[in-house]
């Protein structure tokens, strides 16, 4: 089928609505580019406040660029979205009062419409409304409300870009801690180095003892080279840790029950509390010390009882498997052996030597037997004793050593009552009297005793180098500086002066301690008085990376609480129902006495917890 | 092929045609003329009309007046509770010829004529009301067994009276969507009401002209048909239909609380219908969103159901159509868009 010519009418209503078409779509296209660029200049005027913000100067004024790409955008939008002929015509009919003729032509103009007898009276019509219509009336509105963001975002893109860059912020405050400290000589690690020298109890402790001596030698380099103040005092904290750790090893772990059993022996024995209380505690240096005047202190007899007790305490902890324990307390027996023995010796001198001694040693001879004096009596009697005797003639010390052999006999085999030395101590101090080389070996032996701190027990050394190690690290401390201030809520500067703590003499011995708490400066958790106030000097927020927390309380790990039960504990009469229809529960109803199977226990546990309720 | 001005006499003719009867009406009719356009609506498009109005606000007479001024056969049946169906349609009758044979003779009923007047067709019974529904819908009357076509055209003007509910039987729905149009007759102005005093109490008036022949009515039927409508304005005829569903998702609010049933196809059928009417007695031969508009509440308010809720609240289908037509957008809201700008 061949296609009609268009006719007169169809060719001026097309000429006519083609014309009005192109002008309603060039006019929405524009609008919306320009809509498109006002979204892009707003964006646009965003970006550049945020490279002002940001200090990125250049970049502002390439935002203009946003209303290009928006523009751009919008032309895309529009070209996909042009309106077809029938709403172009919609558009005009409302537009020009066409009542809808330029939208029913649209449709009848079209190739399978031309037999239909009202399209040319309808196209005649159409063609009339857009002939006579002012084209402005069919106009769409193109600037809108929303366009005048176009002139405000190149406005602001402008006065963004002039205006110079905010100034830079300050640099953030370091981390409290993060300061380095370089120091060359640190005295307090060599102590803790020297570990490494320090007798083990056995070959784990020997490698625990090594390893603090390794980290503390690193620790010393790392110091020397230069460190982070906050570095270093974790490093000490764990140190410390590992050191008061070892202090308290002794009966730890499996040897803990052997050493629970210990205690339990020593405290039978009233003389030997406070060496029961020095054990409980691991403070083998005390243990020494108790022993040392129980030595001095008790008679024979206690001392033997003291011994036997202490052999006791040894055997129950050997039996619970706890033979360092066990080993400590033989230790401590022998010491109490040897050393009041050396306590008879020189009091039995002592006395032989009578008129002979200066005031000191009189009154040291008599602390001693009075058993008052300790260690500090015993050297000085022991020095006395020594100069005592090298101012003795040959035949002055032939008789004292007669009239000792004589008291001997006189014990005629049977022990001293009470106190003083046996026949065997009197015989042969006056054995040593009578020979050159007795006397030579005398006067060494007292001048051993006269040497200051005698030698305590194996563990009691070693835990005096613990302690020492211990104090060495306060020392590092406090080289280091104040520790690290750790807020503390609700508290507020100082407003009072006050005079700086922990400005103690004493060099390197005394750790200089933090800052007072008067001295006006804003340290963390300084309060004073709180309140409403300056509050300047509050610590800020204290970045937690890398900080280690600890305890630094001491932590008796041998000692249970006071009151504390181990184990299971009994029940009281009365308080739980262990025969059927009695006890604090009431009646039991038969019926329930079986309700564990029937209960939601797990089954492997069941008959445990059965067992554990069952009426007896 | 039709030319523009075959199609252009046709409308001036009906134009013109339209305006003398008007006229002519006008002779009779004082004011109502709202109603008298409506009429002509449905007598254009080919429907039927239901005038509904308070007693002596001349429905009656405005029938009368349009069938005594087309040049067709008028009929009219006073509809009562008693009257029976075949009293609308006619029946066989036994008739004694003159050489003494009998045999069954077509008498045929008042619905045989071409412009029909059912009077206060609410007071007839159902099933007498539904005898209606066979010629009004497919012009043709089935009696005895046997078809008979309307002759065209054939054009139903029916009255009913809202007030008096006692005795009377409501349209039922299929019967009262057969009618294009529901007219509401309206009081007269006081200046209406003088007019008609001194027109009515006076010496009767000679009857008006036949201004319009059964070839012209056809005419300008035909000339309705060939009316051109836009598919946008279809679409909006459609939408506008399908709003007052209620259960549709697009129906307004209004719509939802106080209609149970909203408009058929055949609801949609006459909105175009009617509107091709209006663009015809206006000479145009394209129909527009105004014309859709305008035949609204004639064409839809006998069609909506209301529901319990909208009876209740005293809500009218009347209202319920303006805001259909509020809330029905004719045109793309894009295209709306930039009109309104």
């Amino acid at each position: 089928m061949s296609k009609r010519p268009p006719s007169p009418t169809d060719r001026s209503f097309r000429d006519a609505f083609r014309s009005f078409s192109g002008r309603v779509r060039r006019r929405l296209a524009l609008e919306r580019m320009l809509s498109g660029a006002a979204i892009g200049l707003v964006l646009g005027a965003g970006a550049a406040a945020a490279a002002w913000q940001t200090r990125h100067g250049a970049l502002r004024p390439w935002m203009a660029a946003g209303g290009a790409i928006g523009a751009v955008a919008g032309a895309i939008v529009a070209r996909r979205r042009r309106w077809r002929d029938e709403e172009v015509a919609l558009f005009l009919d409302g537009r020009l009062g066409g009542k809808e003729s330029i939208s029913t032509a649209i449709e009848l103009d079209r190739e399978d419409e031309r037999d239909d007898p009202a399209r040319a009276v309808v196209l005649s019509q159409a063609t009339t409304v857009l002939e006579k219509a002012n084209p402005k009336d069919a106009r769409p509105r193109f600037v809108r409300a929303h366009h005048l963001a176009i002139p405000l975002g190149l406005a602001a893109i402008g006065y963004v870009s002039l205006i110079p860059l905010p100034a830079l912020p300050p640099p953030p405050a370091p981390p409290p801690g993060a300061e380095q400290v370089k120091l060359a000589d640190i005295k307090g690690l060599d102590k803790i180095i020297d570990l490494a020298n320090t007798n083990a109890r056995d070959d784990a402790q020997r490698k625990r003892l090594d390893k603090i001596a390794e980290d503390a030698k690193k620790l010393r380099e790392k110091l020397r080279q230069g460190m982070e103040k906050r570095e270093a005092q974790a490093e000490i904290g764990k140190l410390k840790d590992a050191i008061t750790a070892e202090r308290l090893s002794l009966g730890d772990g499996e040897q803990r029950q052997g050493l629970e059993s210990a205690l339990g022996k020593l405290a039978e024995n009233p003389d030997l509390k406070d060496a029961a209380k020095a054990l409980g505690d691991r403070d083998l240096v005390s243990f020494d010390d108790a022993m040392e005047n129980l030595a001095n202190k008790l008679e024979k007899e206690d001392r033997d009882r003291a011994k036997k007790t202490l052999e006791e305490a040894a055997e129950a902890a050997r039996k619970q498997n706890a033979p360092d324990v066990a080993k400590a307390l033989e230790e401590q027996k022998k010491r109490l052996e040897e050393m009041a023995k050396k306590n008879e010796k020189l009091k039995e001198l002592g006395k032989a030597l009578g008129e002979g001694l200066s005031e000191d040693a009189k009154e040291a001879l008599k602390d001693l037997d009075s058993g008052k004096g300790g260690g500090k009596e015993q050297q000085k009697l022991a020095e006395k004793l020594e100069e005592a005797l090298g101012k003795l003639t040959p035949e002055e010390r032939k008789r004292l050593a007669e009239n000792m052999k004589k008291r001997a006999a006189e014990m005629n085999g049977e022990e001293a009552p009470g106190e003083g030395p046996s026949k065997e101590q009197l015989q042969e101090l006056a054995e040593e009297l009578e020979s050159e080389e007795g006397q030579k070996r005398l006067a060494e032996e007292l001048k051993k005793m006269a040497e200051p701190e005698p030698e305590g027990s194996e563990e009691g050394e070693r835990q005096k180098r613990l302690e020492d190690a211990q104090k060495g690290l306060g020392e590092a401390e406090g080289q280091l500086g104040a520790p690290m201030p750790v807020p503390v809520p609700g508290q507020g500067p100082g407003k009072q002066p006050g005079n700086k703590a922990g400005e103690k003499p004493g060099g390197n011995n005394g750790s200089p301690g933090s800052g007072g708490k008067d001295d006006g400066q804003p340290y963390a958790g300084h309060s004073e008085g709180g309140g409403p106030g300056d509050h300047k000097g509050q610590t800020g927020v204290v970045d937690g990376q890398g900080v280690k927390a600890r305890a630094t309380g001491p932590i008796n790990k041998g000692k249970p609480m006071p009151g504390l039960v181990m184990g299971r504990t009994s029940g009281r009469a009365g308080e739980t129902a262990n025969i059927q229809g009695t006890g604090a529960l009431g009646q039991a109803a038969a019926g329930e006495l079986g309700a564990i199977e029937r209960s939601d226990v797990p089954e492997e546990y069941r008959e445990q917890v059965g067992r554990y309720f069952q009426p007896k | 092929m039709t030319t523009t001005g075959d199609f252009q006499k046709r409308l001036d003719r009906a134009r013109e045609a339209s305006a003398r009867l008007k006229d002519a009406i006008g002779q009779v009719i004082v004011g109502q003329g709202e109603v008298v356009e409506q009429a002509l609506w449905g007598l254009v498009a080919g429907g039927h009309v239901l005038l509904e109005g308070a007693p002596g606000l001349g429905k009656t007479l405005l029938v009368r007046t349009i069938a005594s001024c087309l040049d067709l056969k008028f009929s009219r049946i006073q509809f009562t509770p008693d009257l029976m169906p075949s009293d609308v349609t006619g029946t066989n009758i036994l008739v004694t010829s003159a050489d003494g044979s009998r045999h069954f003779a077509l008498h045929k009923g008042p619905i045989f004529g071409q412009v029909v007047l059912a009077d206060e067709i609410n007071r007839a019974t159902p099933k007498t009301q539904s005898s209606l529904l066979e010629a009004m819908q497919e012009h043709a009357c089935t009696i005895g067994g046997v078809r008979h076509a309307m002759e065209e055209p054939f054009f139903v003007l029916a009255t009913e009276n809202p007030i008096e509910m006692e005795g009377t039987y409501p349209l039922p729905e299929a019967q009262l969507d057969r009618f294009l149009l529901k007219v509401m007759v309206p009081s007269p102005t006081e200046d209406e009401m003088t007019e008609i005093l001194a027109r009515t109490t006076g010496q009767p008036k000679d009857a008006p002209p036949r201004v319009l022949d059964r070839d012209e009515v056809l005419a300008i039927r035909s000339a309705c048909r060939d009316v051109a409508v836009a598919e946008p304005i279809m679409r909006f005829a459609s939408r506008l239909v399908r709003a007052s569903d209620p259960t549709t998702q697009g129906a307004p609010d209004l719509v939802k609380r106080a209609i149970r049933y909203g408009a058929g196809v055949r609801g949609a059928q006459s909105l175009v219908l009617a509107a091709k009417a209006v663009s015809v007695l206006e000479g145009r031969a394209h129909v527009s969103f105004g014309d859709v508009q305008r035949v609204a509440k004639p064409v839809l308010r006998h069609r909506l159901i209301r529901s319990f809720e909208g009876e209740a609240d005293g809500i009218t289908t009347d209202q319920v159509v303006d805001a259909l037509v509020e809330s029905v957008p004719a045109r793309p809201e894009s295209v709306e868009q930039a009109i309104r700008r």
